[in-house]
């Protein structure tokens, strides 16, 4: 599969010591100027569960090993806290690859199904109401395997409790047209 | 100034409590705005895991009403701050980013030009209402309680590079100290919850959470600034009691409720009751606290001064 990492386009860009260096980084293909001091890994909470650490991942991109990066589901832990990001002294968007690589993982089957339910779940949910809706949400993610609902029970009960559960579903105006956004966008991407 | 309000999806269900202590804080300190119209959920941080063009497209939408509208966007929610934020620079950097984005938007009849403007709540209290109107607002001072401020992650530094230092940031605890509380300071305060690893890897999740509530341990509570870690903070201590072999049980409040608390407000209208680790006792001794130095006060000429 070689390195197709992302579709997003522009020049790498070095980082600099602006405010917010970590925003000019809409490249796609900037882990190619990482080179290897690990801030991003020891900035990384999740980092300690990921088969390959934010370096490592960065790394393999770089050797054209993209594929490994991917199978391991390694870019599933990351939880978009953008620390990394910002730190990182070569400007590289290592959020933003982590989650192309995230995106591949779960387009290629490489993610548990149980994680690939919860994406799937989430966006369907968004798609369909234009809000998120926790209880079409937790319906959907948990449809295929509700044992594992025991999991949730004691929150679920808290939640019921204190008055937080919304089962009508959100009103927008646009919820059709959100629906639509979501077809161009699967279009434009080429996604199924 | 003119604003228009962006709730953000768990408003209305799993952080009610953060929507209602907001109203009701921002109400009593004279801030007005408009809820944002037909606005649409930002994506939160699963996004960008299925499109990168949805992953901007989506906060791009809001951006485009607010733009609309002709008003400061404010939202309290840093996950949908930090979306909203990486969505207007990515389109104001990328010319092509910003043709999809357009073409995407287009669906549902408008476009985005990079005209709106962004703002944090912590940013329209501090630097709009200024922490001096904040202070004079103060009722019920915070007076005795160890507060430990939890700034969250990136939402914290995309929040706080607009007006703070990124690494160390201390606005949140200039506005705690403002209340009248002793703020704790801890190493992890800008440190990632987990985000939604609490909901699709538990033990990940609650062990990151197990270490923010070890860290803030010896503080009465936690005040966070976002309701995902809000929602992480309070609902998973059990858990992540049992990965650390400890019982947590620090009350964990949402920063408009600390700020309700010390203007007076009533607990019902501040969501208190709510909250997954009760608060009561916490609101007990503040009020209990209240009333004695208001005592104190009367005692000794109201107009004395603090020295």
């Amino acid at each position: 599969m070689g390195v197709q990492v992302d579709t997003r386009e522009g020049p790498p860009t070095p980082g600099t010591l602006e405010r917010t260096p970590f925003l000019r980084d809409l490249v796609g293909n900037s882990f190619s100027l990482c080179y290897q001091c690990g801030l991003c890994t020891g900035s990384c909470r999740s980092a300690y569960a990921m088969k390959y650490t934010p370096r490592q991942v960065m790394n393999l991109l770089q050797l054209g090993r993209a594929d490994e990066a991917v199978a391991s589901g390694s870019g599933l832990l990351c939880t978009a806290c953008y620390s990394c990001t910002f730190r990182c002294p070569r400007g590289v968007a290592v959020t933003d690859v982590m989650a192309a690589v995230q995106r591949l993982s779960l387009a290629e089957n490489h993610a548990d199904p149980h994680i690939r339910r919860f994406y799937r779940a989430f966006m369907r949910t968004i798609e369909r109401h234009g809000r998120f809706h926790e209880v079409e949400f937790l319906i959907r993610y948990y449809a295929a395997n509700p044992l594992r609902l025991r999991g949730q029970f004691r929150v679920g009960l808290s939640l019921l409790a204190k008055g937080k559960v919304v089962l009508k579903p959100p009103k927008m105006e646009s919820q059709k047209a959100i629906a639509a956004m979501f077809r161009k966008a699967a279009q434009i991407e080429g996604r199924p | 100034m003119k604003y228009v309000y962006y709730p953000g999806c768990s408003s209305s269900g799993t952080s009610k409590e953060c929507e209602e202590s907001l109203q009701a804080a921002m109400r009593a300190l004279g801030v007005e705005w408009t809820e944002l119209e037909d606005w649409n959920c930002c994506g939160a941080a699963i996004a960008t895991g299925v499109s990168y063009l949805l992953s901007v497209a989506l906060p791009a939408r809001n951006l485009a009403l607010a733009e609309r509208a002709e008003s400061d966007l404010v939202t309290g929610c840093s996950r949908c701050f930090m979306n909203l934020i990486r969505a207007m620079h990515y389109t104001q950097r990328s010319a092509s980013v910003r043709e999809k984005v357009n073409t995407v938007l287009a669906e549902t009849g408008v476009q985005y030009s990079g005209k709106a403007r962004l703002r944090h709540l912590l940013d329209v209290v501090i630097n709009d209402v200024g922490l001096d109107v904040v202070a004079e607002r103060v009722t019920r001072p915070l007076e005795g309680l160890r507060v430990a401020p939890y700034y969250g992650c990136c939402q914290g530094m995309w929040t706080y590079a607009q007006f703070d230092s990124v690494e160390d940031p201390h606005c949140f605890d200039q506005l705690l100290a403002t209340l009248g509380a002793e703020v704790v300071d801890y190493p992890l305060k800008t440190a990632c919850c987990g985000g939604t690893l609490s909901m699709s890897r538990r033990a990940v999740g609650a062990n990151l959470i197990g270490d923010l509530l070890a860290a803030a341990g010896d503080a009465d509570c936690i005040v966070t600034a976002c309701p995902l870690c809000m929602f992480n903070l309070n609902n998973f201590q059990k858990e992540a009691g049992g990965l650390k072999g400890t019982h947590f049980s620090i009350p964990v409040l949402f920063l408009t409720q600390v700020m309700g608390l010390a203007f007076g407000l009533p607990e019902k209208a501040l969501g208190l009751q709510r909250n997954a680790v009760p608060v009561g006792g916490l609101y007990k001794r503040i009020a209990v606290a209240a009333t004695a130095s208001s005592g104190r006060a009367s005692a000794s000429g109201p107009e004395q001064e603090g020295d």
